[in-house]
């Protein structure tokens, strides 16, 4: 294969689906970093709420909502749920003194809870929803389909949004005092337990969001959630627990690594090399590239 | 040492005399019934008792969660399997099982214990699941058939000889085997090297001002518990006669930790406990619906906001305070 | 003396009342995975064997004795299904153990039945080794193995499309790789050329980092060995990605099946593969099968359940043979038996407890599995590689 063939066909369009899958595992891993860097809180069921924007989408779907209403539906059917969730069952552990550990196992049983009970409603056979724009357009001689230029750009935005909401707003500013010292922000009166609440579901939200955005092209099924989790903690890892510029970086960073190393190494060591990416940020600077979030 | 420790590691002990007891009330009635299916199904919930164990050590011990301890029990297994398969030496298996768990053990050890807390949980997370894959691609380790052909053996004990195909037989060994394990953690508990561990779950700082090397502590316990894992996953193929990648998997971590936590983080015999209580309520509820894994998920959820020290550490608490000599405060 | 004639009347009569169905059951335990990632086919199974046990029931049984289907979760878990079929043949004592769907799960299964000196039989696994390099005394089989699948297949690729340039494209595991080896071996054997191959982690979500390998190699033929939900992400990318446009698609007989195919949608148009079933086979004893099966769970049988059906009747055949459920008279008359299925006959092979049958080639139009070629049994078989008995 000549040089520009390889270029054309095999490299260019390896960077370009590395880019979308970046984008993809970004808006995942946003909402886990938040509620980590937020709550303190590991959510090992982060990839059932994935799972779960994406089967309310199908349902949804199947009733007539458009995808275009579903993007702005889904994310918002989520928030009292995720809110519920850290309300009810996070805050009662959460002043343990063993809060990560407990934490972790509490969300651990949640996620067995959640991914068995999507099994039981919707059987354990995959469903696809249509794909909301078909077509492609051929740039250079790479084919691009237009959903997944649609993804890139559209999770962009989000990605901006939040950053945007985070860091320029009021309510914003709120988040990251009550990250970086919650008693201090609580005798300023912010409300910090409803903030703890609204990030968490805010978090879970964009989980959701991810899952609906993505179930065109990766298809919906119970156990989808294990699709992303540990590549997804590995980007909040190396990222800097918390930080939302470490997800994006992080994100494309390994995604690319991942869509690189697949070519000239077998696909299955893609796995352990970014799992050995993260072992290695954890020996050698356990904050991650950018640190906290109430410490960005 | 009359300390709040000593006394509810006496409590345990009641409790683990009392396991005891009940299991060998087990042996006796289902040898004279022959039966065959309950005693070898509580035979299995025995070895996964000793993974549960293992988890409990560093969990209830250093305060260390670790996700992937399977890793330990299914390279034990896999490692036991091909010794049986070449000569059928009880012995040979459990050495070489054992020797499997050190050296994984200080290399996992080694990658594992430059962090703590959640950090830690999922790198031991991700090393089995790494090992889980690579297991599971390796033909010669017959890949995802796993390796069957694991031949029954018997084991020389001295004076008395036990088939690995009998059942009632088979199962007292184990039993022997896992209270064995059980009072040797025990007495580890009552060194200074235990009491260590112990302090670094409380305080780990202090510890450390202490002058005694947290890092070298916690390596010290993550080989251990390794070790055991190792161990007790060699008795897995003598039992069922075949290995799988699936003994590797994360949902038999994730049952150990569930065992644990519901039976009762530290307190040794909770892990046993719950260990037998996971296995009966999967064989149980298995039976009316598929969906078992919803009750035991909210049964552990549960566990964990409402009762934090798990069923034994309940029934512990109980027990040391008929121990208490009355008058002291 | 009055009273002592009325009891014994009575007792009479009972006895006689009961005669009718007088003797115990025969039991036929199924461990199959009713939760998890294949209870979709464990669904297909359990129908299969419900339906096969009605029809029986209704005519009387096997020699007189009703069946009893006893149902256990293996959830294609090794570790599980050995505990359950334990169960099922220790405390529920049945007579023939079925269902097993993952290779792990029969081969592991296989040897407690061994170990128990009982039978069992799969009809879902196809992995050559259960009847060839693992092969076991105790095992039987009545589906159709990859090696039939792909020879067949294989066959069709010559006639349709001589010397084709194929790509391969399989799950990086050990069902994966052997399947793609299988057709490689028979593709070969045909005539085409083989353009490289590539394999993906199983569970991979996105296919697209290989098109690239793959539109450069420019193909006419793709075959791919991956299942289940990888087969509906590797489909639809290819569609999106405009991979489809003059690709002729081959796979195994798992790639597409009833549990997927609603989810590929109409990316699937234009797969061919070698199957042992289609619901369009065209035979009054299918036509009335496909009819019984709809009306009983309002879904179309696939492979899965069609040769569930089939291997209850087998038994049937071979118990009435053998006037007896005792295991090595079972093992005896299973051995070389020849009965009828919805499939046409099927033989099992005494040498490697493998069934023979014919083998066919079905295209996916519209969502429908049709059949457009077949081939004999005895040319699909390949050897019989089993040395242990």
């Amino acid at each position: 294969m000549s040089a520009g063939d390889y270029i054309q066909f095999v490299l260019a369009p390896q960077v370009f689906t590395g880019l979308m899958f970046g984008i993809a595992v970004i808006l995942v891993a946003l909402g886990l970093t938040i509620i980590f860097g937020l709550l303190d809180v590991i959510n090992m069921a982060h990839g059932e709420f994935y799972a779960l924007g994406a089967f309310i989408a199908l349902v949804l779907a199947s009733i007539g909502f458009p995808f275009w209403l579903l993007l702005a539906v889904v994310p918002l059917l989520m928030m009292p749920v995720g809110y519920a969730v850290e309300r009810l069952l996070i805050q009662r552990v959460f002043h343990s003194k063993d809060r990560h550990i407990t934490t972790l196992l509490l969300t651990l049983g949640l996620s067995i809870v959640m991914e068995d009970s999507l099994r039981l409603v919707f059987g354990a056979n995959p469903y696809r929803p249509d794909m909301p724009i078909h077509g492609a357009i051929q740039f250079l001689g790479i084919y691009l389909p237009t959903y997944r230029l649609f993804l890139i750009v559209f999770g962009a935005v989000a990605i901006g949004f939040v950053a945007f909401v985070v860091y320029r707003t009021r309510l914003g500013a709120m988040v990251r005092a009550a990250a970086f010292d919650r008693h201090m922000a609580a005798s300023l009166g912010i409300p910090v337990e409803r903030i703890f609440g609204g990030a968490f579901a805010f978090g879970v939200a964009l989980a959701g969001l991810a899952g609906v955005l993505l179930a065109p092209i990766y298809s919906v099924f119970p156990t989808m959630g294990h699709d992303f989790l540990l590549l997804a903690f590995t980007v909040v890892i190396v990222g800097g627990m918390g930080s939302i510029a470490g997800v994006v970086v992080a994100g494309l960073f390994l995604t690319q690594v991942q869509a690189i190393a697949s070519l000239y190494i077998s696909p299955v060591w893609t796995d352990p090399i970014v799992f050995g990416i993260m072992v290695i940020m954890l020996m050698v600077r356990p904050q991650g590239l950018f640190g906290r979030l109430g410490h960005a | 040492m009359h300390d709040t420790l000593s006394t509810a590691m006496r409590a345990s002990h009641r409790l683990a005399g009392a396991f005891a007891v009940g299991a060998l009330a087990f042996a006796a009635i289902g040898y004279a019934d022959g039966d065959s299916f309950y005693l070898r199904l509580a035979t299995e919930a025995l070895i996964f008792a000793g993974l549960a164990l293992s988890v409990d050590i560093l969990l209830g011990y250093t305060g260390l969660l670790s996700l992937g301890q399977a890793l330990y029990f299914g390279l034990g297994a896999y490692v036991s399997a091909l010794v049986l398969k070449e000569m059928p030496s009880f012995w040979a298996a459990l050495a070489a099982a054992l020797v499997t768990g050190l050296v994984t053990g200080c290399i996992g050890g080694v990658i594992a214990n430059r962090v703590r807390g959640v950090y830690f949980a999922l790198i031991t997370f991700g090393m089995a699941q790494v090992i889980a894959k690579v297991i599971y691609n390796t033909p010669s380790l017959g890949a995802s058939d796993g390796l069957i052909g694991v031949p029954v053996i018997d084991i020389h004990l001295g004076l008395i000889t036990v088939s690995t195909a009998s059942p009632a037989g088979f199962f007292l060994l184990v039993l022997a085997f896992l209270l064995l394990i059980y009072a040797m953690l025990a007495y580890l508990l009552e060194t200074p090297f235990g009491r260590m561990l112990i302090a670094l779950r409380a305080n780990e700082q202090r510890v450390a001002f202490l002058g005694f090397s947290t890092v070298k502590l916690r390596f010290g316990c993550y080989v251990i518990a390794a070790a055991i894992a190792s161990v007790c996953g060699a008795l897995y193929p003598m039992l069922r006669g075949f290995v799988a990648p699936e003994l590797l998997f994360f949902s038999t971590s994730a049952d150990a930790v569930i065992a644990v936590v519901i039976g009762g983080v530290g307190t040794l015999t909770g892990a046993i406990y719950g260990s037998m209580l996971i296995v009966m309520l999967k064989s149980v509820i298995g039976s009316w619906t598929e969906h078992h894994l919803i009750v035991i998920g909210i049964l552990f959820m549960a566990v964990v906001v409402v009762l934090p020290q798990g069923i034994i550490g309940l029934a512990r608490e109980r027990l040391m305070r008929r121990f208490q000599p009355k008058g002291l405060s | 003396m009055q009273i002592k004639t009325v009891l014994l009347a009575s007792a009479i009569v009972i006895m006689g009342a009961g005669a009718s169905f007088a003797q115990s059951p025969i039991k036929i335990g199924v461990d199959t995975p009713l939760s998890g990632t294949y209870a979709g086919i464990g669904q297909q199974v359990r129908w299969g064997y419900e339906l096969a046990v009605k029809e029986i029931n209704a005519k009387g049984g096997i020699l007189g004795r009703k069946i009893d289907l006893i149902f256990e979760d293996g959830q294609a878990n090794p570790t599980v299904a050995v505990q359950k079929a334990e169960k099922l043949f220790q405390v529920d004592k049945v007579d023939f153990l079925a269902g097993t769907v993952s290779s792990s799960a029969t081969v592991a299964v296989g040897q407690t039945a061994e170990r128990a000196n009982k039978l069992m039989a799969t009809s879902v696994s196809f992995a050559d080794s259960i009847t060839g390099s693992k092969c076991s005394p105790n095992v039987f089989r009545v589906n159709a193995r990859a090696g039939q699948q792909s020879a067949a297949l294989a066959a069709w690729l010559a006639k349709e499309h001589p010397k084709a340039k194929v790509f391969y494209l399989g799950p990086d595991y050990l069902m994966g790789r052997s399947t793609v080896a299988a057709f490689q071996t028979n593709a070969k054997k045909v005539g085409a050329t083989n353009l490289g191959e590539v394999f993906a982690p199983l569970g991979a979500k996105d296919y697209t980092q290989y098109f690239g390998q793959i539109r450069a190699a420019h193909p006419q033929v793709l075959y791919t060995s991956v299942a289940g939900n990888d087969t509906v992400r590797l489909f639809t990318q290819m569609e999106e990605f405009g991979l489809l446009k003059g690709l002729t698609v081959l796979g195994a007989s798992g790639t597409v099946t009833s549990q997927n195919i609603g989810a590929i949608g109409k990316a699937a148009n234009g797969f061919t593969t070698g199957v042992g079933y289609s619901t369009e086979i065209d035979t009054p004893e299918n036509k009335a099968f496909v009819k019984a099966f709809q009306a009983a769970n309002k879904h179309d049988p696939d492979l899965y359940g069609a040769d569930s059906y089939g291997l209850i009747y087998a038994y049937k055949a071979a118990v009435e043979k053998a006037k007896s459920t005792d295991a090595d008279k079972v093992r005896a008359a299973l051995s070389g038996l020849t009965w009828a299925t919805p499939q046409g006959d099927k033989t099992i092979r005494a040498g490697d407890h493998q069934a023979i049958q014919t083998m066919y080639v079905v295209q996916i139009t519209d969502g429908k599995f049709k059949i457009i070629s077949h081939v004999d049994g005895k040319d699909a078989i390949g050897p019989d590689t089993c040395t242990r008995f």
